[in-house]
């Protein structure tokens, strides 16, 4: 995989106070790179350097081999971005925002234009000044204006907020269509667990300014240990037997019966303890762990860890 | 950079305000033609047909009071008048001129300040609606550097103050000569410099006259371009650039009266005029002086303009 956007131990300080601290990552051509964290973490003060709204204290920022620092056009002239709402002008048409937009890259023709508005689904309504626009065609609209140029890296700073859950999922596939058959890095942010899981390749987690993670979301959902839910009667005595015959395991009392995390192997084994004992096995089920469950897991250790 | 402009002059011109000040500014030309008219018309009686044996008489009235004056400024002044005098009973120029097209064109010249208005109010806003829009942030991440985008939008400004200007010139010549017609042989303006007099087209002493009496308002759009830029706030700019167009020259006026330092008060400076047909406003000032003063002022705020717009962190 091709490497495109590359951040080198970048740290932010703002009067004195270090907003970002020594973030490294990379993303790459053809993928969809989530950036997690809770309000306030840091996302979009990373996605404002990456795109040059804001100066880097240290470190350095480059795009398609091109420093942010140095050379802005040449590295800003493969991105095309979303900050936040895609704040367009009220009084403007929707095309004559595009237009205006278009006037400010090199060699982008009137064609190119219409196919972009098609491509966003806005053809209907794009002569219509912005101001009697819903949230979901603006957000259209500020896609429409970062597609123009046809950027290899294409950066949405939470792109689904305010949307309803059918225009979710219209962004969440464009994203996905946009990366596969385009190639293009996509780099999202978002506080919004489920929506990332479903639509990044790659996640990274930010906390109080620092990356404490970066994974595969399929790894990162997926540990070594899975939990289990055993439906059985009588739980209590489940529970006791279990406990003695196991006794590092982790286990505890669920909403039907009790919930236990062990690996694949050890079920056959667990189940014939259970019967030989008389109890009554109605159901095992394993529990997918959600990112959101991870995601609280690794904040949380992070924290624990930093505070012991 | 001819993209940028034409997109600034789109957002301009895609606005209603842009076209309300328009109107306002033929409306009041058309007030201000109505009312001169009218004027016109009540004093039409009084012709002087013997009017080169009233200069003369002038004159000597004139002479007299030089001789008894104390000032050097006064002494200068009536020689002035002396030689225009001189040169139109000479050259038979009617000082008493029907009142014509230039003559409103030159009355109307007046209204430079509300087209002044006009024009800091657009460029106190070109910067500062971008960060209250929130539209900055997508128009900051193009391939153009942030310097190209400032120059675009003083451009767009001078252009919009050039635009503002040359409809009050045009249209008020046009209803100027509505009103009170075109003269039969244009009179030529009398021009008076160390002791020489010298005749000058008349429209091209209006264009001039247009020029000189623009300084002042483009340093204050100016201003208001810096401030827009450094503080992001258009009412800010647009306050503080008006409070000054109305009473910068009356305060320099009163503080010029104590303090030698008046001189380097921006608005000692922005009459050229005082150096060809007045006195300045502080002793010892200079044309050269009020240039160069005028130039730093200019590249002062351009700096502050430039420097922080560059630098800054776009957090709206």
């Amino acid at each position: 995989m091709e490497k495109i956007v590359e951040l080198r131990d970048v740290t932010k300080v703002i009067k004195g106070r270090t907003i970002i601290d020594n973030i490294s990552f990379q993303v790459n051509k053809g993928e969809v790179f989530g950036f997690l964290g809770p309000n306030g973490a840091g996302k979009t003060t990373t996605i404002r350097m990456i795109v040059g709204l804001m100066g880097i204290t240290s470190g350095d920022i480059t795009i398609a081999g091109a420093s942010i620092k140095t050379q802005f056009e040449d590295a800003v002239r493969h991105v095309g971005a979303i900050v936040e709402n895609p704040e367009m002008y009220k009084f403007l048409t929707g095309y004559q925002n595009l237009v205006h937009y278009a006037r400010m890259t090199k060699g982008i023709t009137k064609e190119k234009i219409a196919e972009t508005v098609e491509l966003v689904g806005l053809t209907d309504r794009i002569n219509d000044k912005v101001k009697t626009y819903s949230l979901g065609m603006r957000q259209r609209l500020g896609l429409a204006q970062c597609l123009l140029h046809d950027p290899q890296v294409l950066i949405l700073d939470e792109p689904t907020n305010g949307l309803d859950p059918a225009g979710i999922r219209e962004i969440r596939d464009y994203v996905r269509l946009l990366a596969r058959e385009k190639n293009m890095a996509v780099i999202v942010s978002s506080h919004l667990l489920s929506e990332m899981e479903m639509m990044c390749d790659r996640i990274g987690i930010i906390q109080n300014g620092k990356l404490i993670d970066v994974q595969l979301v399929q790894e990162f959902v997926q540990s070594t240990e899975s939990t289990y839910e055993l439906e059985v009667f009588p739980s209590d005595k489940a529970l006791a037997l279990i406990e003695t015959t196991y006794p590092n395991i982790r286990i505890g009392r669920s909403r039907n019966g009790i919930s236990i995390e062990v690996s694949k192997e050890e079920i056959p084994q667990l189940v014939k303890i259970l019967v030989n004992e008389d109890i009554q096995v109605f159901g095992i089920k394993e529990i997918a762990k959600t990112l959101e469950d991870r995601f609280l897991e690794v904040t949380k250790e992070k924290e624990a860890a930093t505070h012991a | 950079m001819l993209n940028l402009i034409k997109n600034e002059w789109m957002k301009i011109f895609k606005r209603p305000g842009t076209y309300v000040m328009m109107a306002i500014l033929i409306a009041v030309t058309i007030i201000v033609g109505i009312f001169f008219k009218y004027q016109d018309n009540n004093n039409k009686a009084a012709v002087d047909k013997n009017w080169e044996q009233t200069l003369q008489q002038e004159n000597d009235a004139l002479k007299k009071q030089m001789d008894q004056s104390q000032t050097k400024i006064e002494k200068k002044f009536y020689q002035k008048e002396i030689a225009i005098n001189d040169y139109r009973i000479k050259h038979h120029i009617n000082p008493h001129e029907k009142y014509n097209v230039w003559s409103f064109v030159k009355d109307a010249s007046e209204l430079i300040i509300l087209a002044g208005l006009f024009t800091i109010i657009v460029s106190a806003g070109i910067v500062a609606s971008e960060f209250n829009w929130g539209t900055i942030k997508l128009l900051l991440i193009r391939p153009i550097n942030r310097t190209k985008i400032l120059t675009s939008k003083y451009l767009t400004v001078l252009m919009f103050a050039l635009f503002m200007l040359g409809i009050l010139f045009v249209f008020s010549m046009a209803l100027g000569a509505v009103l009170f017609g075109m003269p039969e042989n244009a009179l030529p303006y009398l021009n008076y410099n160390n002791g020489q007099v010298t005749e000058q087209n008349i429209v091209v002493h209006l264009l001039i006259y247009y020029g000189l009496n623009s300084i002042k308002m483009m340093m204050l759009v100016t201003m208001a371009f810096m401030i827009s830029s450094v503080f992001r706030n258009s009412s800010l700019a647009i306050g503080l650039s008006l409070f000054l167009l109305f009473t910068g020259d009356q305060f320099t006026a009163l503080l010029s009266l104590k303090f030698a330092w008046a001189k380097y008060i921006l608005f000692a400076n922005t009459d050229l005029m005082q150096y060809f047909e007045g006195t300045p406003m502080v002793e010892g000032m200079t044309l050269t002086f009020s240039i160069l003063m005028l130039l730093l002022y200019f590249v002062v705020f351009q700096f502050f303009a430039f420097f922080v717009f560059k630098k800054r962190d776009v957090a709206a």
